[in-house]
């Protein structure tokens, strides 16, 4: 038996039918087509499938759908524009070259959107404490580190002007 | 996995589902949907969904103690300010557990109920002698954490029953606490912990409370080792005749985490590093 599911995804209202046993993955990816958001060990160990709800980013492979109704969902296709200009922290992945294969990068970008959303001057510390729950397989922390630091910068820095 | 799934407005309705036959509570998930990922317990026919019931989402002060929802969430009650201010040892075992992913859904009663003997929380909250408080269809009660776990995956709970907060007595003045804690990697369930209350006087221990996890069966009050220290200055012979009697009061075993002596190692050297004063204490691995 399906139940219909109505939240507010990146911004607009949404409604869907979903299974019971659905995850806020499958919805997104299969029902929604945002295919953005990654499955990669559907466990809670590797944060590809991190997205925004009500603003926390959790692990929507361990989050039941019928859980998101009445919520607001945010995925890494919601943080660029609706022209899809890129936001400061998505480009500066691109500029710090903070993606390698990419498999791990929206999950990065979405952890990486939480912090900064409370914290516009992490220290890298802060940002390492704050990517514990995401796995990158190219091993390209560094880079994406330098990518948070650089969006953070930029961010800061639009906010005083 | 076809189960139905409940979100129940209130924790009387969440009773009356939790009460039906092949039923299951359900507060983050983070436990409970993996395992049933992996196989590892049948699904039951109805989830009962206890997030976000507003009975089990509140942390507020009374008479002395902290009352914590046991539907709050684990960043919720790392981010409270008496806690960070007035309970260090749990705030350091909630920092530590899992990623920001999984404290921002995993709930501290979710943590308990599910009984791992690693259970992160379990330690500093037996020597803060947290009080649990349980619901069920025939009424409500009260249990000391001492008493609640009965082994790996088990506690006193009764089918259908809901436990609805934590109360935490806060420590008086000059009381300390602290949780050690390794484990493999970030992210990793711990080889071992401890956590240790006490206040020191003239250089003596006092009310020392001491629980260990990942070390037996349950997570485990340190009894004997308490009842040798209790009243002694903190002297290099005496933590490590005390460490001796904690190595021998846990029960572990070995697995892909830690060898059985390598776990009784950890608590001894847990116990010396917590109890050491300041000044001359190693930093932590928290
Ligand atoms: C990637 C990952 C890392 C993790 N790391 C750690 C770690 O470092 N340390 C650690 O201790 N744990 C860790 N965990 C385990 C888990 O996140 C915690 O145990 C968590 O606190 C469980 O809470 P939950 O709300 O998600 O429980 P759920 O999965 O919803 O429930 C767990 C069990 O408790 C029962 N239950 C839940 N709430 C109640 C209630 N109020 N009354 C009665 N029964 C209830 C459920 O029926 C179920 O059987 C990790 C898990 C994952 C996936
Ligand atoms: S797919 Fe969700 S954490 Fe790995
Ligand atoms: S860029 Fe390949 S997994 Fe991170």
């Amino acid at each position: 038996m399906k139940t219909l599911l109505r939240f507010q995804l990146n911004g607009r209202e949404v409604a869907f039918e979903a299974p019971p046993h659905a995850r806020l993955l499958d919805v997104l990816r299969d029902i929604a087509g945002l295919t953005g958001t990654k499955e990669g060990c559907g466990e809670g160990e590797c944060g590809a499938c991190t997205v925004l709800v009500d603003g926390r980013a959790l692990n929507s492979c361990l989050f039941p759908a019928l859980e998101a109704d009445g919520r607001s969902v945010v995925t890494v296709e919601g943080l660029a524009s609706r022209e899809g200009g890129l936001s400061e922290l998505q480009q500066a992945f691109v500029d710090e070259g903070g993606a390698q294969c990419g498999f791990c990068t929206p999950g990065m970008v979405m952890s990486a959107a939480a912090l900064l959303a409370e914290n516009h001057s992490p220290s890298d510390d802060e940002i390492r404490e704050a990517l514990v729950g995401n796995l990158c397989r190219c091993t390209g922390y560094t880079q994406i580190i330098a990518s948070i630091r650089a969006a953070g910068e930029r961010i800061g820095k639009a906010a005083t002007q | 996995m076809a189960y139905e799934y409940h979100r129940s407005g209130s924790l009387e309705e969440a009773l009356v589902l939790a009460a039906g036959d092949d039923s299951a509570l359900i507060a983050g998930g983070t436990d409970l949907l993996v395992a049933l990922r992996k196989r590892k317990r049948p699904a039951p026919r109805h989830m009962v969904s206890i997030r976000s019931l507003p009975e089990l989402a509140e942390v507020s002060e009374q008479a002395g103690s902290l009352h914590i929802g046991a539907g709050v969430p684990m960043a919720d009650v790392l981010a409270n300010t008496v806690v960070r201010e007035h309970l260090p040892a749990l705030t350091a075992a909630l920092a530590v557990i899992g990623s920001r992913q999984i404290r921002n859904v995993a709930t501290l009663g979710g943590n308990l109920c599910n009984a791992s003997p690693a259970a992160d929380s379990a330690p500093p909250l037996l020597v803060y002698e947290a009080t649990l408080e349980l619901a069920g269809s025939s009424g409500r009660r009260e249990i000391a954490i001492s008493d609640f776990f009965l082994g790996p995956g088990r506690t006193v709970l009764r089918p259908g029953e809901i436990m609805t907060a934590i109360r935490v007595p806060l420590p008086g003045a000059g009381a300390q606490s602290a949780f050690l804690r390794r484990s493999r990697v970030a992210m990793d369930l711990a080889t071992a912990s401890l956590a240790a209350a006490y206040t020191a006087r003239d250089g003596k221990l006092i009310n020392l409370r001491l629980a260990a996890g990942a070390v037996a069966p349950t997570p485990l009050r340190l009894r004997r080792t308490e009842a040798f220290l209790e009243g002694k200055p903190v002297a290099e012979e005496t933590l490590a005749e005390a460490a001796e009697i904690a190595r021998s009061e846990v029960a572990p075993i070995s697995d892909l985490r830690g060898s059985e002596w390598y776990r009784r190692e950890l608590i001894g050297v847990f116990l010396s590093r917590a109890l050491r004063p300041r000044s001359t204490r190693m930093k932590g691995s928290a």
